[in-house]
C-alpha cells in the first residue's frame, strides 16, 4: 500500500509542474525579451534606480533635509543644501537640494532613503540597466535623478525666473 | 558655579524624589536638586542662571501630595526639608503631554527644513514625553519670517515663547535689544529698532533658542547638525581665548566651516561668544585666500609650486646669510606658541639673527618682571567670573574684551561682586559699577602711581566727577578689598604696572591682569618675538632691531631680507612700502595683503583654524588650538619654516626635535596588530613622551617648550583633554631693564573688526555697513 501512496504524491506534485508548464510566463525574459522600455511589466515594489519626485506645480519635492543620506547605511547620498530665493525657486519649502547625488557604486537600494524621506520626494524607480564600464559614471547627479516636469503644464514649461534666464540666453 | 546666591551657606535638606533620598543645600531649586542626583525633569524656559520664568509649565511635579492642591513647577519650587516629591507619576506624565500638544497646536511641523531639526529641544521632549497625535484641526497661523540683523533672523510661528532669548540679552548680554509685545497667545519677541535690532550681534539668543524661531544669518539652511565634523578650538580673534565649536564639512577646497558655538559650555567662556567667535570664521572659506605660492618673475608674481617656491626661499637666504646681509623677521601675535617659538629659534640659530619683532599690544615683559616671584598674583579669565571685586583700569572691555566684560558683568550679577571702574570714557560697564572715577584722557599711569601711594599724583586724575577726596576714598574702598581682580589695559605701560603691582601686593589676595588685544599676544611674548628678550623673557646677549629699527634699516637699503609671517608691515606696522624694493621679501598670509603684493616670494599658509597647537590668552591661560581641516594648497606656518630651513640646508631635527623622547615599540613586536592597545604607546602618549616622527608634528616643539620655557611646565594631560591649563609667571628674569622703552600699537578694536584680519569677514563687515546705514538714516531723520 505504501507503494500505492508514494506514487500517488508524486503524481499530484507533478501535476503541479506540468500544470503550470502550460500557464502563461511570469517571469520576463531579459536580456532576449522585450526589456523595461518594450512593456515588461514591474512588480510595483520593486526597488530600480532613485527617482526625485516633483510636485503638482513641478516644483522639486526634495527639501534639502539630509534624512535620506543619515538613513543611508552605506553613505552613498551627498547632498549640499541651498536657499530658495524669489528669483530661483527650485522647491516648495524655503531650502533645496542644490547638489543631490546618489553614488550607486555604493547603493544597496535597501530603501531605508525612501522610508526617511519626509516629503515622499525620493523614491525607487524601476531602472536598472545602471552597468558602466566606467565607475564614475555610476554617481548619479540630480539631473539624472529628477523626475520629468509633469505633462499637464505642457511642453517647455519653465518653474523660475533663472531658469528662463538660462533658457533665453541658449536661444539667443 | 550657577547655582543661585541663596543656595550658599544654607543647611543641608534631605528630600525624596520618587523614593529615592536626595540631600541638597536647603533653598537650592528643585530642578537643580533633581538633575545633580540623575533625575532629569524636562523644562523650556529654566535656564542656569538667568532669571526665573515658569511660563513653560513643562517641568510641573507633584510635591508634598495632598498637602499641594495642584502640580507644582520644580524651576520655582525651592526644596525644604521633608519634602516628598514625584516626577514619573501617570498625572505628571499627562500633564508633560499635554503640554507639548498644546506647544505643537500652532508649531509648523516643518522639522525636515528648520534649522534646529535634530538638535531641537521640542523635537526632543516630544519624543521624550509628548503625544504621538495632535487633537488640533484648526489650521495653524502663519506669519512671514522677518530679518532682524545680517545675522539674526525670526521665525515666529516657530517660537514657543520660553523667553530665554529676552532674557539672556537683557541679564547675560546687558543689551536688552528682546522684548515681549503683547498678552497671552499672541504675544511675540519683538527687537528694540521696530523691525530690526540694534545690539551687539552676539548671537546669544539664536544659540540659546530651543527650537527654531530664532535663526543665524551664516548657517541657515546650509547643512543639518549630523552632517558636519564638530572641532572645538579657539578663537583667533581677540586675547580672550573663548573656546569654539567648529561645524565643519569638506568641500572642495578641501574643508568649510560652517558655524560656530560652544553648547557644550566647555571652555573657560561657558556658552558665550561675541559676533567674532560666532560667526567671523568666515574669512577662512573666502575665495581670495591664497592657495598657490607666488615667486615675481620679472616683476609679476607667478604661482609656482611649494618646491620652486620653498628652494627660491632657502637659495636666497643662504646667500645673504652667506654675504654677511642683514635679515629681518617679523611674526604675528595670532601664531600659535609653536609657531611663535620656531620662528624665533629659525631666526636665532638658522638665520643668526636678533632681529625679529610682532605687533606688540601690551607691555608684557614689564608685566611679568613685575610680577618675579609672586605668580600667584596672575588673574586668569576665570577669577573674572569668582572673585568679589574687581578693578578695571582703562580700555573699553565690552569692545576689546567681550570675554572679560561678559564675566565681571555676570559676576557681578549673580555673585554680587564690587566692580570698579575707572577710565576716561563713560565705558558700557559703568552700568555694573559700584563705583565709577572718571579721569582725563591719558592719566592712567597716574592711577597706578597714586594707587602705589604716590599723593602728588592725584592732582593729575582729579577731574569735576572725581574729586581728589574721592579719589582718597576709593583708595581706601579697594585697599580693604578682599582677592581684588585688576585688569588694565594697554595704556599702561612700564612703571605703570609696576606701580599697579606694587599697590596689588598691598591688598590681600589681590590678582592682576594684563589685557593684550589678539589671540595669542601673551603666548608670543613668552615664546620670545624680542629683538632683546628670549623665550621667557630671559634678555638676549645682544638686542636686534625692533620694528622701527628693521624699517629704519629697509628705509637705508640695508635689510638683506625680511621675512614676515602673519603680519602686514606695510599696512599696520609703519613699513613703507617703497622702502623695501631692495630687500628680499617672503611673505607667508593668507591673503595678497599690502606687504604680499610687493613681496618676492609669497607662501600661502593655513588660518589658525587649519592649524594645531596651544594659545596663550591674555590672562595667561594656556589651550589647545585644534585643527578642524585642511585648505588645498595650503600650509602651516609651521611647516612653511621647516620647509625653508630644510631648503637652507640645515639639519632640520636641530629646529624641531625630531624623534625625541624615546624610541617607542611602535606595536609590531608585540601583536598590537590583533587590536588590542598598544600599552607602551598609550603610556608614552600620557606622559607626553611619544616618539615625534614628523618634522611637522607642532606638539614635537611643544615638548621643548615645556622643558625650556619658564611656566610652561602643565599638565599636559589636562591641556590635551581640551581644558584651559593655567601658565605661570614663576622663575622668569625679573633682571630686565627699567624702562626697555616698549612701544606698543594696540588694535582698539571694536566688537566690529579684528585688527587686520576683520576686513576679510564678510560677516563684520555687512554687519558694520548695516550699522552704518542705520546710522545715516537716523542722521537724515
Amino acid at each position: 500500500m505504501s507503494v500505492v501512496k508514494d506514487i500517488a504524491a508524486v503524481a499530484k506534485g507533478m501535476g503541479i509542474t506540468f500544470g503550470e508548464m502550460f500557464q502563461p510566463t511570469i517571469v520576463e525574459n531579459y536580456p532576449d525579451g522585450p526589456g523595461p522600455l518594450k512593456g515588461a511589466k514591474f512588480q510595483e515594489r520593486f526597488r530600480g534606480a532613485h527617482v526625485l519626485q516633483r510636485d503638482e506645480n513641478g516644483l522639486e519635492k526634495c527639501v534639502a533635509c539630509f534624512l535620506c543620506a543619515a538613513a543611508c547605511p552605506c553613505n552613498c547620498i551627498y547632498i549640499e543644501a541651498d536657499e530658495n530665493t524669489e528669483q530661483n525657486r527650485v522647491s516648495g519649502a524655503e531650502r533645496y537640494a542644490k547638489v543631490y547625488n546618489i553614488d550607486y557604486n555604493r547603493c544597496i537600494f535597501c530603501g531605508y532613503c525612501v522610508e526617511a524621506c519626509p516629503t515622499d520626494a525620493i523614491t525607487h524607480g524601476h531602472g536598472f540597466e545602471l552597468a558602466s564600464f566606467n565607475a564614475t559614471n555610476l554617481i548619479y547627479r540630480k539631473e539624472q535623478l529628477l523626475a520629468i516636469k509633469p505633462a499637464q503644464l505642457g511642453e517647455g514649461v519653465t518653474f523660475n525666473k533663472a531658469e528662463m534666464d538660462r533658457q533665453g540666453s541658449t536661444a539667443g | 558655579m550657577g547655582t543661585r546666591g541663596f543656595g550658599f551657606g544654607m543647611a543641608d535638606a534631605n528630600i525624596t524624589v520618587d523614593g529615592k533620598k536626595i540631600t541638597a543645600p536647603a533653598g537650592s531649586l528643585l530642578i537643580d536638586a533633581c538633575k545633580n542626583a540623575g533625575i532629569e525633569i524636562p523644562s523650556f524656559c529654566y535656564y542656569p542662571n538667568l532669571s526665573l520664568q515658569g511660563a513653560c509649565r513643562m517641568c510641573v511635579v507633584r510635591v508634598d501630595a495632598p498637602k499641594m492642591p495642584k502640580l507644582q513647577t520644580a524651576c520655582t519650587t525651592t526644596i525644604s526639608d521633608g519634602m516628598v516629591v514625584t516626577t514619573d507619576s501617570e498625572e505628571v506624565k499627562q500633564s508633560r503631554k499635554a503640554v507639548v500638544e498644546i506647544l505643537l497646536g500652532n508649531h509648523p511641523l516643518d522639522c525636515p527644513v528648520c534649522d534646529a531639526g535634530g538638535q531641537c529641544e521640542l523635537q526632543d521632549m516630544t519624543f521624550t514625553y509628548g503625544a504621538s497625535e495632535s487633537r488640533y484641526v484648526e489650521p495653524k497661523n502663519h506669519k512671514q519670517e522677518q530679518q532682524w540683523s545680517p545675522v539674526v533672523f525670526f521665525d515666529s510661528p516657530r517660537c514657543i515663547l520660553c523667553y530665554r532669548c529676552v532674557r539672556v540679552c537683557n541679564e547675560a548680554m546687558d543689551v536688552a535689544a528682546l522684548g515681549v509685545e503683547n498678552r497671552g497667545v499672541s504675544s511675540l519677541i519683538v527687537p528694540n529698532g521696530g523691525d530690526h535690532l540694534d545690539c551687539e550681534e552676539c548671537g546669544m539668543c539664536i544659540d540659546i533658542c530651543p527650537v527654531g524661531a530664532l535663526t543665524s544669518g551664516s548657517y541657515r539652511y546650509k547643512t543639518r547638525p549630523w552632517e558636519m565634523n564638530h572641532v572645538s578650538t579657539i578663537c583667533t580673534h581677540c586675547g580672550d581665548g573663548c573656546k569654539t565649536t567648529l561645524g565643519v564639512r569638506s568641500s572642495e577646497a578641501g574643508m568649510e566651516i560652517l558655524r560656530g558655538d560652544n553648547r557644550d559650555k566647555s571652555g573657560i567662556n561657558d556658552d558665550f561668544l561675541c559676533i567674532k567667535g560666532r560667526y567671523a570664521f568666515d574669512f577662512a572659506n573666502r575665495e581670495d585666500r591664497l592657495r598657490q605660492p607666488l615667486v615675481r618673475k620679472n616683476g609679476v608674481l607667478t604661482a609656482v609650486t611649494w618646491e620652486e617656491a620653498v628652494t627660491a626661499v632657502g637659495d636666497k637666504f643662504a646667500e645673504v646669510k652667506q654675504s654677511g646681509g642683514v635679515f629681518g623677521v617679523i611674526g604675528s601675535p595670532r601664531s600659535t606658541n609653536e609657531e611663535a617659538y620656531l620662528l624665533q629659534k629659525f631666526a636665532r640659530s638658522t638665520l643668526g639673527t636678533n632681529n625679529i619683532d610682532h605687533q606688540r599690544t601690551a607691555d608684557f615683559p614689564a608685566f611679568v618682571s613685575a610680577l618675579a616671584g609672586k605668580p600667584e598674583m596672575a588673574g586668569s579669565m576665570r577669577d573674572a567670573y569668582m572673585v568679589p571685586a574687581i578693578l578695571l583700569l582703562g580700555g573699553d572691555a565690552t569692545d576689546e574684551h567681550p570675554l572679560l566684560a561678559y564675566q565681571v558683568r555676570n559676576n557681578v550679577r549673580l555673585h554680587s561682586a564690587k566692580l570698579y571702574v575707572v577710565n576716561s570714557q563713560e565705558i558700557k560697564l559703568k552700568r555694573q559699577a559700584a563705583e565709577f572715577a572718571q579721569i582725563p584722557a591719558g592719566t592712567e599711569s597716574g592711577v597706578a602711581a597714586f594707587l602705589a601711594g604716590d599723593d602728588s599724583a592725584v592732582a593729575a586724575i582729579a577731574t569735576a566727577i572725581t574729586s581728589a577726596d574721592a579719589w582718597r576714598a576709593l583708595r581706601e574702598t579697594l585697599r580693604s578689598a578682599q582677592n581684588l581682580l585688576i585688569a588694565f589695559s594697554s595704556d599702561l605701560q612700564g612703571d605703570g604696572i609696576a606701580n599697579i603691582a606694587k599697590f596689588a601686593g598691598s591688598v590681600s589676595g589681590a590678582k592682576v591682569i594684563c589685557l593684550a588685544d589678539y589671540a595669542n599676544s601673551r603666548g608670543v611674548a613668552d615664546m620670545g618675538l624680542y629683538p632683546d628678550l628670549l623665550p621667557g623673557y630671559a634678555s638676549a646677549a645682544k638686542a636686534g632691531l625692533d620694528l622701527a629699527g628693521m624699517s629704519a634699516a629697509a628705509q637705508q637699503g640695508k635689510l638683506g631680507a625680511l621675512l614676515v609671517v602673519g603680519a602686514n608691515p606695510v599696512y599696520d606696522l609703519g613699513f613703507a612700502a617703497d622702502s623695501l624694493n631692495n630687500t628680499f621679501v617672503v611673505v607667508q598670509d593668507m591673503f595678497l595683503t599690502e606687504t604680499a603684493a610687493i613681496a618676492d616670494v609669497v607662501l600661502p599658509s593655513a588660518s589658525a583654524y587649519e592649524t594645531s597647537g596651544t594659545f596663550t590668552n591674555t590672562s595667561g591661560d594656556l589651550q589647545l588650538v585644534k585643527k578642524a581641516g585642511d585648505l588645498h594648497g595650503t600650509k602651516p606656518d609651521f611647516e612653511i619654516i621647516v620647509r625653508i630651513a630644510s631648503a637652507m640646508g640645515v639639519d632640520v631635527s636641530t629646529l624641531v626635535p625630531l624623534g625625541a623622547g624615546t624610541t617607542a615599540d611602535m606595536g609590531q613586536s608585540r601583536g598590537a596588530q590583533s587590536g588590542e592597545a598598544d600599552r607602551s604607546a598609550v603610556y608614552l602618549q600620557k606622559q607626553g613622551l611619544e616618539a615625534r616622527v614628523s618634522p611637522f608634528d607642532a606638539a614635537a616643539l611643544f615638548d621643548e617648550i615645556q622643558r625650556l620655557v619658564p611656566g610652561y611646565d602643565v599638565s599636559r594631560m589636562n591641556l590635551m583633554a581640551g581644558n584651559d591649563v593655567r601658565t605661570t609667571t614663576a622663575g622668569k628674569a625679573a633682571a630686565l631693564p627699567a624702562s626697555r622703552g616698549e612701544s606698543l600699537r594696540p588694535a582698539h578694536d571694536t566688537l566690529f573688526s579684528s585688527g587686520s584680519l576683520g576686513r576679510y569677514s564678510r560677516v563684520l563687515n555687512s554687519v558694520a555697513e548695516n550699522r552704518d546705514s542705520k546710522l545715516v538714516e537716523v542722521a537724515a531723520d
